[in-house]
């Protein structure tokens, strides 16, 4: 058991780093469910599978084609005529001993006419290459039932991608330039007593060169708050010249020369991180209004509940901040003075976080609920986010679509939105013609026409008065709806790191639609 | 069948089957590749990579399997490819591309290579062959989310080296021996005191405490008198901290008490290193093993590798992974030489284990093994999600260039999530070949700064190469290895003296312009100017000038060395014998030429190649380093 465990980090040594072990065990909880085993289907697959997914299910009902051994690396031809979901399910599961692979060799739309509950169980849904009505259908069934659905289309060299979820929340959402939670602007009790039992003055030289910065800023600023009506430098003039407060600051030898004191220079360099202003931040801000926060129920989702006791928390002991996260970067200070500070914000941080659970269980109480509260790993107040998408009806409706967005975007022709509308326009020639343009080329003249219609007719029910080039209605006949493996591919990179955002709860997953030009390199995220 | 090519035009279609493509590296990026270049249509495909499998490739090279682990990635990726698609025709070298068999001509049998590469010695290497080739190149790298591909042609855009790289970080010898400040510096103390005890010893890897600190002597000529006392003689009679373990036995204890004791004992004689830093606090095994042998090091499952041990914890850590060393060598035989692998358990622990000893002396916060391992393997994430991404478009890529519609080529970025603007990704078009790049320019030169009275050949050889054009240590300058230890100024070469360097396998040709400079900072033994030869002053003392190669009629004897030395460096600007460099490059080359085609630089192959650039390898870690996103 230990062997296997040691084994599993080995293997996914690499991909720990980013996403840890918690992120790791949802991945290894998570049930994936492929509809239709296509090339991109396929490589969305392995992308997950490799990396140790629980399990998947693949629904597919076609028979392997020949076409299908061409594109897909996970076909050979002597799987053609046999169910695609069952061969490709063989053959990835050869991947990964410790990913549990099923199928079921099933018409989607049969499936939803006769046991459309099959499809609650997973915890995320993935269609390729489906059928507009078939993927509307399955569409609302997970929107009911709140499992999140992702649409992943390779048509050509064009690449689309929608994400349909009603609330995802993220726990942590990784910002890329997080900034500190120091709280110098308004030390807490505890800091400011800590700062007290520091005498800058009367200190070994060897101590006072290693101080930490932050004691040596928070020094320095009770100094200019005294001399400055209790206001913080607030623009660059007052900072610079605090800044100079620091120079002065630093020991001078018997000559009068300034000693190297790496850790004034550090203090130095951090004046603008350190008068950050602790407050509550705009998106975090957003989920305390949010109507989920305000009416705490029984049946709220634990991550709401956790949101409300955080704002409880702020309005109560937070006086207007959040808790205290308890991490401070690394600096120049003796192991003593660093570990001493450390634990400062630490003890800070556990004292919030016990203050946020009594929230929490408070709210629970009042709803009739136990506690059932898991440990969080390492939750950061200010790294909490959610995402709504708008469900698939309201994106088709023609009262609800998002003209606005496509009009605007149109301003310039060769948008990516101009892409979502062609494929739009290709689904409604499958609904015409059974059978999408281009796919027998002695047809491909004919079907341009068509094709054009389709887009007029497209336009005119939506009533957008937008322009679409003659050039990308002859570019999609000539694709012939043809899956390229290597555009595949690509999306079956891109879709799997949704998947896994959206299975471990970290970073932001797109909002809500996806399109990638493979002619141009070029991408774009609509709100459709 | 091919319905794959449905959206390409026929000629282009027929083209990818006619075609023949080199595909350098079979890891992250390679197994993907290759699979999406045969499903695109390509038939003819060769694959070299030097690397064996391991158990940590699994999570995204998709090729490999458990079974496959310890086997040449080259082949197993051909296999594995062929089982899927056996009418490709597949040829895998296991193989270095660095070694010289792989020269101009190779690389002209392609129309295109691309790269999926690790480290940045090899892609200098690729960028050079294929410029010299005049054979396009995509090259391409990941990390974690991010990742990039690129476009590169000859004459048409920038080349690999025109944008200057960061350099590789290293640290003065007296920072890890003396005065380390951050964990950084004792994981690199860790790993040279790996290779000093069971590895290849290396004398720029010493451990012990550095005497010839200048920082640590009262006055400068003391300073002087020791450093080049030291230079001389001093670290060759220390050498042996191999010999002495090997003495004691590799006895865990004593060689605990030497390391972490008496060595950091001489340490606070040097009294003046401590007058403002915080002295580091000696530890001795029985103090330790008084204190606490309690269990709490040895419990906690599971997540054992991200804990934080007790200074107790790892000292048994540093005994254990001691004595399993100690057995391993003692199984390979007497001469026998441990090579240092992050994912090799009993060596990570041992520097696991050495390093935060070593931290807890200099009060550092300690570290557990997850971090060491990263900041010890320079380990760059990976998945497989972002290499798939990549893989797609460098094939995107290539089809553009067998259409010869370089204008449509792009550099890619990928990021790590839709960007501002809602972009994932960031195309943006080629830029121009920078016409200062002094690798893709038709007249390379570079301005060097040094001493020509302290800089000994050697240095000159390695180290300009090395920091200035990213850690080419394959790139020696083919001086014979008896004048390697004499001075510059032994050959005449003064203040504006101009150097060629040749590159006989890359075809490339470098001139180095010297700046004499008296007063160079410390640790410091050169430094380059800026690619602008102009700026080099004229030669203050006109000089006859001769060629280094043949100018030492004593000892010139042109095989002693072993190594591959297809490089070389004359002085080809005397100031007064223009004519003589120009007999000197033609003679150089036919006695190169010579040695290319002897066996002997043939031998070199494989993992072995490796090794030999450890300095490069310090970014290699994985499959799929970056480019340089910056």
């Amino acid at each position: 058991m230990a062997d296997h465990k040691t084994n599993k980090d080995q293997r996914y040594d690499r991909q720990l780093r980013l996403w840890g072990d918690h992120g790791q065990e949802a991945l290894e909880n998570a049930h994936v469910c492929l509809v239709n085993a296509a090339a991109s289907g396929t490589e969305i697959l392995k992308n997950l599978v490799l990396p140790g997914i629980g399990a998947f299910t693949i629904v597919d009902g076609h028979r392997v084609s020949g076409e299908d051994v061409g594109n897909n690396f996970f076909l050979s031809s002597d799987s053609v005529g046999k169910n695609r979901a069952q061969a490709t399910t063989e053959l990835l599961q050869e991947l990964n001993t410790d990913v549990s692979g099923n199928f079921v060799e099933e018409n989607p739309d049969r499936l939803l006419d006769n046991d459309p509950e099959f499809f609650h169980r997973f915890s995320l849904v993935i269609a390729v290459q489906l059928e507009e009505s078939t993927c509307l259908r399955l569409g609302s069934v997970l929107w009911n039932a709140a499992v999140p659905f992702l649409v992943c289309r390779t048509y050509g060299l064009v690449g689309y991608m929608r994400l349909v979820v009603r609330e995802h929340t993220v726990v942590e959402s990784h910002p890329d330039n997080a900034l500190e939670d120091l709280r110098l602007d308004q030390p807490f009790p505890e800091l400011t007593n800590h700062i007290t039992s520091y005498d800058l003055d009367n200190m070994e030289k060897k101590d006072h060169s290693h101080t930490p910065w932050v004691i040596i800023v928070a020094k320095y600023l009770q100094k200019w708050c005294r001399e400055h009506d209790f206001q913080l430098p607030r623009n660059y003039k007052e900072k610079e010249a605090f800044r100079q407060l620091l120079r002065e600051g630093i020991r001078k030898n018997e000559n009068g020369t300034p000693e190297e004191e790496e850790n004034f220079d550090e203090a130095i360099k951090n004046v603008n991180t350190a008068l950050n202003p602790s407050k509550v931040c705009v998106s975090v801000e957003d989920l305390f209004n949010a109507e989920q926060c305000e009416n705490i129920t029984s049946q709220s989702p634990a991550f709401w509940v956790m949101v409300r006791a955080v704002r409880d928390f702020v309005q109560a002991e937070g006086r207007g901040s959040l808790p205290v996260r308890g991490t401070i970067p690394d600096m120049i200070a003796d192991s003593d003075k660093f570990i001493s500070l450390q634990n400062v914000y630490r003890e800070r941080a556990l004292q919030d976080a016990a203050a946020v659970s009594r929230h929490v269980e408070s709210h629970l109480q009042a709803v009739g609920k136990v506690c059932i509260w898991g440990t969080l790993h390492m939750w950061n107040a200010a790294f909490l986010r959610v995402v709504h998408c708008r469900a698939l009806v309201e994106e088709y409706g023609v009262d609800t679509v998002h003209k606005d967005e496509i009009t605007s975007c149109m301003d310039n022709p060769d948008s990516e939105m101009v892409l979502y509308l062609m494929l739009r326009s290709v689904d409604c020639f499958y609904q015409q013609h059974s059978r999408y343009p281009g796919v027998y080329n002695y047809q491909v003249e004919d079907d341009i026409v068509r094709l054009k219609l389709c887009v007029h007719s497209l336009l005119q029910e939506y009533g957008l008065t937008v322009n679409v080039k003659d050039d990308y209605v002859h570019e999609f006949c000539r694709y012939g709806a043809a899956e390229p493996h290597t555009v595949a591919a690509f999306m079956g990179g891109a879709a799997a790191q949704e998947a896994i955002k959206l299975i471990t709860h970290q970073f932001v997953p797109f909002n809500n639609t996806f399109i990638y030009n493979a002619m141009a390199q070029t991408s774009a995220t609509f709100q459709l | 069948m091919f319905l794959a090519v449905g959206p390409l035009r026929k000629e282009l279609a027929d083209s990818l089957s006619s075609c023949r493509v080199l595909v350098v590296g079979a890891g992250g990026i390679g197994c993907e590749l290759l699979k999406n270049l045969v499903l695109t249509g390509f038939k003819n495909i060769e694959v070299i990579d030097l690397d064996t499998i391991d158990v940590s490739n699994l999570n995204r090279q998709f090729l490999f399997q458990k079974n496959h682990v310890g086997k040449s990635k080259a082949q197993v990726a051909k296999e594995s490819v062929l089982r899927f698609c056996p009418s490709a025709n597949i040829t895998a070298y296991h193989d270095s591309v660095m070694n010289p068999d792989y020269n101009v001509e190779f690389f002209r049998n392609f129309q295109l290579v691309m790269n999926a590469l690790d480290n940045r010695a090899a892609r200098n290497h690729v960028n050079r062959m294929c410029l010299a080739a005049d054979i396009p190149l995509i090259e391409s790298g990941t990390a974690g989310y991010l990742g990039q591909v690129t476009v590169i042609k000859k004459g048409m855009t920038e080349c690999y080296e025109c944008q200057p790289k960061p350099t590789q970080k290293t640290f003065p010898g007296c920072t890890i021996r003396n005065t380390p400040s951050e964990p950084i510096h004792c994981i690199v103390w860790a790993k040279y005191l790996f290779n000093q005890l069971f590895g290849e010893e290396d004398a720029d890897q010493e451990v012990s405490p550095d005497t010839a600190d200048p920082e640590a002597a009262w006055n400068p000529e003391e300073t002087a008198a020791r450093a080049s006392a030291s230079d001389q003689d001093g670290d060759i009679k220390r050498v042996s901290t191999k010999d002495w373990a090997r003495s004691t036995g590799y006895d865990p204890v004593k060689l605990f008490n030497k390391l972490f004791k008496d060595d950091i004992m001489y340490l606070l004689t040097m009294d003046k290193l401590w007058k403002k830093r915080k002295a580091p606090v000696p530890l001795d095994w029985a103090e330790v093993h008084q204190l606490g042998r309690s269990q709490d090091d040895m419990c906690g499952a599971g997540l054992k590798d991200q804990q934080v041990l007790s200074v107790g914890g790892y000292s048994q850590l540093f005994q254990r992974s001691v004595e399993t060393l100690r057995a391993q060598l003692k199984e390979k035989g007497d001469s026998a030489e441990l090579v240092w692998d992050k994912d090799d358990p009993p060596a990570m622990d041992f520097v696991t284990a050495a390093a935060n000893l070593r931290m807890h002396i200099f009060s550092m916060n300690m570290k557990s093994r997850f971090d060491v391992k990263s900041m010890a393997g320079n380990i760059i994430p990976a998945i497989a999600t972002t290499n798939a991404v990549i893989a797609g478009l460098i094939v995107l890529e290539a089809l553009k260039i067998l259409n010869s519609d370089f204008q449509q080529c792009r550099t890619i970025f990928l990021n790590k999530q839709p960007n501002p603007r809602k972009k994932l990704l960031v195309p943006c078009a080629l830029d121009r070949p920078n016409p200062n790049c002094y690798v893709c320019a038709s007249k390379p030169e570079v301005t060097v700064k040094l001493c020509v009275h302290k800089t000994i050949v050697q240095t000159l050889q390695d180290k300009v190469w090395k920091l200035r054009r990213g850690a080419q240590i394959h790139h020696r300058l083919g001086l014979f290895a008896s004048n390697n230890g004499k001075f510059l100024s032994d050959f005449g070469i003064r203040n504006g003296s101009r150097l060629q360097a040749d590159d006989f396998l890359q075809d490339y040709t470098l001139l180095v312009n010297v700046l004499h400079c008296e007063e160079l900072p410390r640790d410091v033994e050169f430094e380059v100017v800026g690619d602008a030869p102009e700026k080099a002053p004229p030669p203050s003392v006109p000089e006859e000038e001769k060629s280094i190669t043949n100018g030492n009629k004593d000892s010139a004897q042109p095989s002693t060395s072993t190594k591959a030395e297809d490089d070389d460096i004359l002085i080809v600007d005397s100031d007064e014998e223009p004519s003589s460099s120009t007999t000197d490059v033609s003679m150089e080359t036919g006695s190169l030429k010579r040695k290319l085609q002897d066996a002997e630089t043939g031998e070199t192959a494989s993992k072995r190649k490796r090794l030999d650039q450890q300095p490069a390898a310090e970014d290699d870690d994985d499959d799929d380093d970056i480019i340089a996103l910056d």
